[in-house]
């Protein structure tokens, strides 16, 4: 996504001359003469214009796939109002199973003070680009509270998944100045921290809540900013303080991040507001769906997760093969400075969580030579989860990179400042996100800043070794083809792990996990933290948590369960384990566990269930991997059943159960 | 292009309807879809389209298509601010 503002499409004279000659041919009828005049005349960064007419032009054909692909690429060519909304019409008239990449379906609704309607259909444009299709409830602007407060109210009866609390700064309760802003502030913030409460109480959904953009007008000038009295620091306090009262639990988009990144003057048009009640300017909102829906993403677990990296010209300027260490431009000199600023902003990056991997057409020995001696580089080679330098094609390195780690092509995003390969990757793998690195390095750090796909909702410890995890992984791999057999590789990794009951300090990383585990997800069903908090309030429910160390890394936490007791049957809710330890015996580990527990509730049969999924295949087995028996088979769920009394309790003897970490005799 | 021309095109944008054609008599009744809220859509975008800004109390009254392009048309003779360039 480029910002508006550092890159303008370049349209050059023969583009130019390409679209129009379109046009003509458009007016004419001859769409297909059209489409091709408006592909030749496709420029990068693409114009919204003409994602625009290309969309529109297949809607005459009744193309559906292509007027979806042309309506979503309006999400990453700016933020142009008027565009935007025909996109979403043309979208919305022919969006249809099969007709557009769809990860999730979620259920929004959105409470507000202020008019929305223009807001929600961008939003849903927004979502759909990010893989989500939102079934949208809209409340009438101000109902807010009502329609919270009300259990009976439309809102519960929807069955929201998120509640979008789509508030603006003129609807908080303070006034211009106050004699007591400690207690004014406390009041507001309790207000909605209570709202919140009532959110979680009378539903399952996740709030997603709009902080406060600071306004335009400011009656005391600067003297406003040191009185803790005046509106203006008692709304920087309330904001301070919802972020505070949020924590895990609670997601915010920061709408008084976005109102400076546009401009406070842009971000509130006060004819719009006087006619309509437009809180936000409809030039603004385009920007406030496209950050909303990634907040929304994050919440339901479609970040993405790894950076593949170009070198040449990416993280250095210049070729190393031909130009050699003093010759690369890195650290030195306004370009070397600005390569030295995006590996900077990669290393932030890598310590929030995202995975680094290097592909590059090269000789192997060249493209390392930077990492192991330029003084100036500052991601190192063990920064970097998997080096991938030859001279294949990047796709297949891609491909390759994605199966090594066990991540999906849909957690990657590939960077690289050549527009052939990000074509060629954008064409042959389409799952694989490609940021669009704008000509000028100076700008390369401010292009993947405003890059929506690695929002997160959380940030656990485990979250700041994963980089880390997925190298030791990558450097398992290899340990597995070199070892002689299986067992001698399972050995070898000497496992060790803590299984408990959930406690409240994991909920956070035991939410996530439920909600982007796809692969060995044996029932994907999606429990938000008020369910998990009841269920570790309910004497009938089981529930263990897995951290498992090797000798090469810590993972963390990487594999849940949930099981009911029902009499003499213990019944397996929900199982799951992180993709990061598949193929390494930990599924036993857990079974192991949920035999004992069954032991101590007087459970003699283990019942589970496999509901198949599109992405859950590789755990289709694994039940009558450790000997459950088909029980029962309805409606696509295999239900299977392991009768602890005839076939005594399941056991792992490659992973050693501990209860703190023992002294390992591996490398870090 | 002609200022009808531009005028239809946003239009067709905000209306969905490539197949719009603009009469100088027409009302907001006559086209299909001109609520409050395609109202405010189809005033932003003319803003935007022909780079002009309306004053707060002329967004919300204009009686036709004809007195809409005679205002515009003496708004961007009259206005020294550049035209932006139109989207489709």
């Amino acid at each position: 996504m480029i910002p508006s503002g550092t890159v303008s499409p370049e349209q050059t004279p023969s583009s130019d001359r390409a679209e129009t000659r379109g046009d003509a041919f458009r007016k004419q009828g001859r769409i297909e003469e059209a489409i091709h005049a408006y592909l030749e005349a496709l420029t990068f960064p693409l114009p919204p214009a003409l994602c625009l007419k290309l969309a529109r032009c297949y809607d005459q054909l009744n193309h559906h796939t292509e007027v979806c692909r042309w309506a979503l690429a309006i999400v990453d060519a700016g933020d142009d109002f008027t565009t935007w909304l025909a996109g979403c019409a043309l979208f919305q008239r022919h969006a249809e199973e099969g007709t557009w990449p769809r990860l999730r379906s979620a259920k929004i609704a959105l409470v507000s003070s202020f008019t929305t309607t223009q807001f929600c259909p961008l939003l849903r444009l927004a979502a759909a680009r990010l893989g989500i299709q939102i079934d949208l409830y809209e409340s009438h602007y101000g109902q807010y509270q009502q329609d919270i407060i009300d259990p009976g109210s439309r809102l519960y009866a929807f069955g929201p998944d998120i509640v979008i609390l789509a508030v603006h700064e003129g609807d908080l309760r303070l006034p211009d100045h106050s004699a007591t802003p400690e207690t004014d502030v406390r009041n507001e913030v309790d207000r909605w921290t209570a709202l919140w409460k009532m959110v979680a109480e009378r539903s399952r959904a996740r709030v997603l809540q709009f902080n406060f953009a600071l306004p335009c007008e400011v009656p005391a000038g600067h003297l406003a900013s040191r009185l803790p009295g005046s509106r203006y620091m008692m709304t920087q306090a309330v904001n301070l303080r919802l972020g505070e009262a949020a924590g895990h639990a609670v997601s915010l988009v920061d709408c008084e991040r976005l109102s400076a990144l546009v401009g406070k003057r842009q971000w509130c048009d006060p004819r719009y507001w006087n006619l309509s009640k437009q809180a936000v300017a409809l030039d603004a909102l385009p920007l406030l769906a496209r950050h909303t829906a990634s907040v929304i993403a994050a919440d339901l677990g479609l970040s993405r997760k790894c950076l593949v990296l170009d070198l040449d010209n990416t993280l250095w300027g210049g070729v190393i093969a031909e130009e050699g260490l003093a010759g690369i431009k890195l650290g030195q000199g306004p370009e070397g400075e600005a390569f030295a600023a995006f590996q900077d902003y990669l290393l932030k990056l890598k310590r929030k969580g995202v995975i680094l991997a290097v592909c590059s057409k090269n000789n192997y020995a060249d493209a390392i030579q930077p990492f192991e001696q330029h003084p100036e580089m500052r991601l190192k080679l063990q920064d970097i989860a998997l080096f991938v330098a030859n001279w294949e094609s990047k796709p297949d390195n891609i491909r390759k990179i994605a199966d090594t780690l066990q991540i999906g092509l849909d957690s990657l995003v590939f960077v690289d400042d050549n527009p052939v390969e990000r074509d060629i990757v954008k064409k042959f793998l389409p799952e694989v996100d490609v940021l669009p690195l704008p000509e000028d390095p100076a700008y390369y750090t401010r292009a993947l800043s405003q890059y929506l796909g690695l929002e997160t909702a959380s940030f656990t410890a485990e979250d700041s070794e994963r980089a880390d995890q997925y190298r030791a992984r990558a450097q398992i791999k290899e340990l597995e083809a070199a070892a002689g057999s299986l067992e001698d590789f399972y050995r070898s990794l000497h496992m060790q792990a803590i299984v408990t009951p959930f406690d409240d300090a994991q909920l956070p990383r035991i939410a996530q996990l439920i909600g982007k585990t796809n692969q060995f997800n044996l029932t994907t069903r999606r429990h938000g933290m008020p369910q998990l908090t009841a269920f570790i309030k309910s004497p009938d429910y089981v529930h263990l948590a897995l951290r498992l160390r090797d000798r090469y890394a810590d993972h963390g936490l990487v594999s849940v369960m949930i099981a009911r007791c029902e009499g003499d049957v213990l019944d397996i809710d929900t199982w799951l384990m992180s993709c990061r330890v598949i193929g390494r015996t930990v599924e036993a580990t857990m079974l192991e566990h949920l035999c004992r527990q069954a032991a101590q509730a007087g459970c003699t049969i283990l019942q589970g269930t496999y509901i198949p999924t599109q992405k859950n295949a590789m755990a289709a087995d694994a039940y009558a991997k450790y000997g459950f028996e088909p029980a029962d088979h309805a409606d696509g769920h295999q239900v299977w059943r392991y009768d602890l009394r005839a076939r005594g309790p399941i056991t792992n003897t490659f992973v050693r159960n501990v209860d703190s970490w023992e002294t390992l005799d591996g490398p870090p | 292009m002609e200022l009808h021309d531009r005028l239809e095109e946003v239009f067709r944008q905000v209306f969905d309807n490539d197949d719009l054609v603009l009469r100088d008599q027409m009302i907001a009744a006559d086209i299909e879809g001109w609520d409050s809220v395609a109202h405010i859509n189809l005033m932003f975008g003319i803003e935007q389209a022909f780079g002009i800004r309306f004053k707060g109390n002329e967004l919300a009254d204009m009686k036709n298509i004809g007195e809409l392009k005679q205002f515009l048309a003496d708004r961007t003779n009259s206005d020294a601010a550049p035209m932006r360039k139109m989207h489709p």
